[in-house]
C-alpha cells in the first residue's frame, strides 16, 4: 500500500478513534489523547515495523515543522498581559521557582549522566543536557485544559497548575531557543558569523516580523477568511524562516503568538483559528514523531531512565521548595508537584525540534527521552491533576474547591481568599 | 500603499535571510510557501483595485517573483511545492462538483449538454483550421505531410479547447457569485472537462492507427479508458463516504475536508484514475446525498482551507509562466488564441440557441469560458508521450497559449459576471455600483 496513503488513512483512523473512543475514555477516566497517536507511530516507523518508510517521512517534515511554529503561536497566546496582570505575584513566584528548580537540575543530573556514561566533555555534554531540562521542565497542556473544563478556574490550586504549565512551556521554549542560538553553526556566506546574542535577535525578530505581517496584512478587517490567510501565511513565513536559519521556530511562533494576543482586537477568532488547525498539525508530529523514533546503537537506556526519574524527583521536590518559599505549601499541599509530570505536545516538539539540528549532539537519546517521558505521562496527566487537587489540604478540609476572591493585597503569609486581585 | 510596504517587507526579509541562513534547505519550501501566500494575495489585492480579479494578481506575482524574473521563487522551490498544486486541484474539484445540484442536472442536463457540445465543436474546429493554414510556421506541424499535419493539429485542437475548472472556482469564489451565469459556466466547464478528455483519448487512438510513433499501442487507449471510467464509481464511492461522515459524525470538518482530499489524491494515483473527475463526482456524491447544511457545512469548511492553497497554486502556475519563451512564439500563439476565442464566441451563441438558453446568458457565457489551466497540460504531456519528438513542441505552444488564455480568461469572467450582476459576494462590489464604474478593457 502506498505509504502517504496509509498515513493519511491512518491520521483519519486516529482521530476518529480520538473522537469517540479518548472522548469516552476522557469523560469518564479522565485520560488524555495524544500517546496513542506517538504509540501508533513508532510501531509503524523504520525502527519497528517498518510500514512507513523513513523515505515517505520526509513528505511530511514541512508539516511536522510547521507544527512546530503553530505550536509556539497557541503557547504565545496564553500570555494575554491584561489577564495575567489580575493574577497575584505569588502564583508566578510558585511558578517560575519550580521551573527553574526542574531546569537546572535535570540539566546538571543529565551533564552527569553523560559526562560519566559517554567520557565526553562538559562542554560537549551542556547542549544536549540543557535540551534535556528544557522538556524536562514542560507540563501537558492539554491535561490541565481538561481540568479547568471540569472544575472551573475557582480552584486556587487549579489557578497553580494552569499558572505552572503555561510558565513551564515559556521557560522549555525560550531555553531551547535560546541553547539552539548559541549552538549556531557558522554562516558561509557572511564575513563574519552572527553571534549567539545576535542569533537571538534574529529569532525573536523573527517573531516580531511575523506578528507585523499579520498585523499589515489584515488591517481592520474581520472577515474570518482573511483572518485565517493573515495567519496562516504569517505562521508558515516565520515557521520556514526560522528553519531556514536553523533556528528554534517554537521560540519566534511563541513570541508572535504574544504579539498577537496582546495587539489584535480579534484574539478570540485568532485562537479560534490557530486551534483548528493545531491539533491536525498536532497529530502529524505525534504520528510522524514516532515514526521518526530511533534510538540509535548509543546506550540510551540508561540515560532515558536517568531523565525520567530526574526530571520525577525535581519537579516534586521544585514544587514543593516553590510552595514552601512563598508560603504557598499549606494550600497546595506538599506534593501538588505530581500534577506537573503529566508531558505532552510542546516536550515532544522541543525534543523533535533538537532532532532536526544539524549540529546536534545525542539528539537520538534526547529524542527518546521525550518520546518515553511523553508515552508514560500523556494519557495520565489529567488524572495525576485531578489527584493534586484532591489531594490539596484546603481542598480535603472544606470539601469543594476553593473559591478566589477579590479582596486586599496579600500580607507577609498570602491567605487563600486573596491570591487574586481583580 | 498597505500593500506595497508588505511587499517590501517580505523582500527585505527575504534577501535577508538568504544572505544570513547557514545552508539553507530545510524549510525553504515552508519559507516559499509563506512568502507566496503573503506576497501573491498582496499582489491580488493589488489588482483588485485596479478591477481586476485577484488570481490575475496571484499569477502576476507568480510571474514576478518566480525564476524568470526576480528568482526569489526559484525553480527547486516550484518543484518541491507541487503537492500544494496537487492539494488545489483536489480541491477545486471537490468543491466544482459540489456545487452541481441533482436537481438542476435533471432539469438543465441536456441544455447544458447542447451548449458544451456545440461550443466544443466550433472551437475545435477553428483551432484546427488555423494549425492548418499556418502549418509551415508551426514548428510540430512544419514540413510533415498531410496526414500527419491534420492528425497533429486535431491532437492540439482536442487539447486547446478544453476549460479550466481552477480558474471558474476561483471567480466563483472571489466574487461569491451564484446566479445563472455563474451556474451555467459552471457546469460547461466542468461537463467539458469530461467530454474533452473522451474526444482526446478517440483522437489519440485515432493518430495512433493514422501516424504510428512506436511508443505506447492499445494499452495506453484502455488506460485512458480506465482512468474516466474508473473516475466515476471510485468517486462515487468515496463520495458516500464523506456523506455518511456528513450523516454520523458531523464534527472538525475543517480538519476532515483536508483528510478528504489528500485522501481522493492518493486513491486516484494509486488506482491510476483521473483526479479531477474522480473528486468532481466525490463532491457531486457527497453533496447530494449530505443531511441537511451538512454538504454546504463542508463546502464552507473546504473553502477556508483552500483559501491559502489557491493563492500558491496560481502564484506557482504564474512562476511556471516563461515569459521570454512566450515572447519567442508569441506570433503564432496570438492567432491560436484569438482563434480559440472567436471558436468559443461562435460555438455558445449557436449553442445557447440550441438549447434555448436565455439571450442574455447566452451572449456572455463565452466569457466565462476563455480560461485554461492544469487540465490541458496533463493531455499534452500523455501527447508528449505518444509523440516525443513533436510532443515538445506542441508542449510549449501549448504553455504559451495557456498563458495567455489564463490570464486574460480570468479577466474576461469576472467582466462577464459583473455584467450579469450576479457579483455579490462579500468581498465583491454590488452590481449596480460595479456596472457603474469603467471598466478595463479586457487582456
Amino acid at each position: 500500500m502506498n505509504t502517504a496513503l496509509l498515513l493519511v488513512v491512518l491520521v483519519a483512523v486516529a482521530y476518529a478513534a480520538a473522537h469517540i473512543a479518548f472522548q469516552w475514555l476522557g469523560r469518564h477516566l479522565l485520560i488524555v489523547s495524544g500517546a496513542e497517536y506517538l504509540l501508533l507511530g513508532i510501531l509503524l516507523g523504520p525502527s519497528v515495523s517498518g510500514l512507513v518508510s523513513a523515505e515517505s517521512l520526509r513528505a511530511f517534515l514541512p508539516f511536522m515543522t510547521l507544527a512546530l511554529g503553530w505550536m509556539g503561536a497557541m503557547v504565545g497566546m496564553r500570555l494575554y498581559l491584561p489577564g495575567m496582570v489580575r493574577l497575584r505575584g505569588v502564583f508566578y513566584r510558585v511558578a517560575i521557582v519550580q521551573s527553574l528548580v526542574t531546569l537546572v537540575g535535570v540539566t546538571a543530573a543529565a551533564l552527569l549522566m553523560f559526562r560519566g556514561i559517554f567520557g565526553v566533555t562538559a562542554d560537549y555534554a551542556l547542549v544536549p543536557s540543557l535540551v534535556l531540562g528544557a522538556i524536562a521542565t514542560c507540563s501537558a497542556q492539554d491535561a490541565v485544559q481538561f481540568i479547568i473544563q471540569r472544575l472551573g478556574r475557582s480552584s486556587v490550586v487549579v489557578r497553580q497548575m494552569e499558572v505552572a504549565v503555561g510558565m513551564d512551556s515559556v521557560i522549555g521554549i525560550v531555553t531551547v531557543g535560546v541553547v539552539l542560538c548559541f549552538n549556531h553553526v557558522a554562516a558561509p556566506t557572511l564575513p563574519r558569523s552572527p553571534t549567539p546574542v545576535e542569533w537571538m535577535v534574529i529569532s525573536a525578530a523573527l517573531g516580531v516580523i511575523g506578528g507585523m505581517l499579520f498585523h499589515l496584512f489584515l488591517g481592520e478587517e474581520r472577515d474570518p477568511d482573511r483572518l485565517f490567510i493573515s495567519l496562516g501565511g504569517a505562521i508558515v513565513f516565520m515557521t520556514g524562516a526560522a528553519t531556514f536559519l536553523q533556528l528554534s521556530p517554537i521560540l519566534p511562533g511563541m513570541l508572535m503568538g504574544v504579539i498577537l494576543v496582546n495587539t489584535s482586537r480579534n484574539r478570540r477568532e485568532i485562537e479560534e483559528a490557530l486551534h483548528r488547525v493545531e491539533r491536525p498539525l498536532y497529530f502529524v508530529l505525534l504520528l510522524c514523531g514516532g515514526a521518526l523514533w530511533s534510538p540509535g546503537r548509543s546506550a540510551w537506556l540508561i540515560p532515558v531512565l536517568g531523565f525520567l526519574a530526574a526530571r520525577w524527583f525535581f519537579k516534586v521536590a521544585g514544587a514543593r521548595v516553590a510552595a514552601r518559599f512563598n508560603g504557598m505549601l499549606p494550600v497546595l499541599g506538599p506534593n501538588w508537584g505530581r500534577a506537573l509530570l503529566g508531558q505532552g505536545g510542546i516536550a515532544l516538539a522541543i525534543g523533535f525540534n533538537y532532532l532536526s539540528e544539524n549540529n546536534a549532539f545525542f539528539p537520538n537519546i534526547v529524542f527518546t527521552a521525550a518520546v518515553a517521558s511523553v508515552l508514560l505521562t500523556d494519557a495520565f496527566s489529567a488524572r495525576l491533576m485531578r489527584h493534586a487537587v484532591d489531594a490539596s489540604p484546603w481542598q480535603r478540609t472544606s470539601g469543594e474547591a476553593v473559591v478566589v476572591r477579590a479582596t486586599e493585597p496579600v500580607g507577609p503569609e498570602p491567605r487563600i481568599d486573596a491570591v487574586e486581585r481583580g | 500603499m498597505r500593500r506595497i510596504i508588505i511587499l517590501l517587507l517580505l523582500l527585505g526579509v527575504m534577501q535577508l535571510i538568504s544572505l544570513v541562513a547557514p545552508f539553507g534547505g530545510a524549510g525553504r519550501s515552508l519559507l516559499v510557501f509563506g512568502f507566496l501566500i503573503l506576497a501573491a494575495y498582496s499582489v491580488g489585492e493589488l489588482a483588485k483595485q485596479l478591477h481586476l480579479p485577484k488570481i490575475v494578481g496571484y499569477l502576476a506575482a507568480g510571474v514576478v517573483f518566480g525564476p524568470n524574473a526576480l528568482n526569489v521563487v526559484r525553480a527547486e522551490a516550484v518543484t518541491n511545492l507541487a503537492p500544494v498544486s496537487d492539494l488545489a486541484i483536489a480541491l477545486i474539484a471537490f468543491l466544482a462538483g459540489a456545487e452541481l445540484e441533482w436537481g438542476e442536472l435533471r432539469r438543465r442536463g441536456l441544455a447544458l449538454l447542447r451548449l458544451t457540445g456545440a461550443e466544443l465543436a466550433v472551437t475545435f474546429v477553428a483551432i484546427f483550421c488555423v494549425l492548418v493554414l499556418l502549418r509551415e510556421w508551426v514548428p510540430f506541424l512544419a514540413g510533415l505531410n498531410w496526414t500527419t499535419v491534420l492528425t497533429f493539429s486535431a491532437l492540439f485542437a482536442s487539447i486547446a479547447i478544453v476549460h479550466s475548472p481552477a480558474v471558474t472556482m476561483a471567480l466563483l469564489t472571489e466574487t461569491g457569485a451564484r446566479g445563472p451565469l455563474a451556474r451555467t459556466t459552471l457546469g460547461v466547464v466542468l461537463l467539458a472537462d469530461v467530454v474533452v478528455v473522451i474526444v482526446f483519448s478517440s483522437v489519440l487512438t485515432l493518430a495512433r492507427v493514422l501516424v504510428p510513433s512506436g511508443t505506447g499501442g492499445v494499452g495506453t487507449v484502455v488506460s485512458i479508458a480506465w482512468e474516466i471510467g474508473g473516475a466515476i464509481p471510485i468517486g462515487a464511492a468515496l463520495g458516500v463516504v464523506v456523506a455518511a461522515y456528513l450523516r454520523f459524525v458531523r464534527a472538525e470538518l475543517f480538519l476532515f475536508a483536508i483528510l478528504v482530499t489528500f485522501f481522493g489524491l492518493e486513491i486516484s494515483r494509486l488506482l491510476h484514475v483521473e483526479t479531477l473527475l474522480m473528486l468532481i463526482v466525490t463532491g457531486f456524491v457527497a453533496e447530494t446525498l449530505a443531511p441537511g447544511n451538512m454538504g454546504e457545512a463542508l463546502r464552507r469548511a473546504m473553502e477556508r482551507s483552500a483559501a491559502p492553497v489557491f493563492v500558491v497554486f496560481f502564484a506557482l502556475a504564474g512562476a511556471k509562466i516563461d515569459v521570454s519563451l512566450l515572447l519567442q512564439v508569441w506570433p503564432l500563439v496570438i492567432p491560436i488564441a484569438l482563434a480559440r476565442v472567436a471558436g468559443i464566441w461562435g460555438g455558445t451563441r449557436l449553442g445557447a440557441r440550441w438549447a434555448r438558453i436565455p439571450p442574455e446568458e447566452g451572449r456572455l457565457v463565452w466569457m466565462g469560458l476563455v480560461s485554461q489551466a492544469g487540465v490541458a497540460i496533463g493531455l499534452v504531456t500523455v501527447a508528449g508521450n505518444a509523440y516525443p519528438a513533436a510532443g515538445g513542441d506542441m508542449r510549449t505552444m501549448l504553455l504559451s497559449v495557456i498563458a495567455v488564455n489564463e490570464t486574460v480568461g480570468a479577466i474576461l469572467f469576472r467582466r462577464a459576471l459583473l455584467k450579469a450582476g450576479e457579483v455579490n459576494g462579500t468581498n465583491a462590489k454590488a452590481p449596480e455600483q460595479a456596472l457603474a464604474e469603467p471598466e478595463p478593457a479586457p487582456g
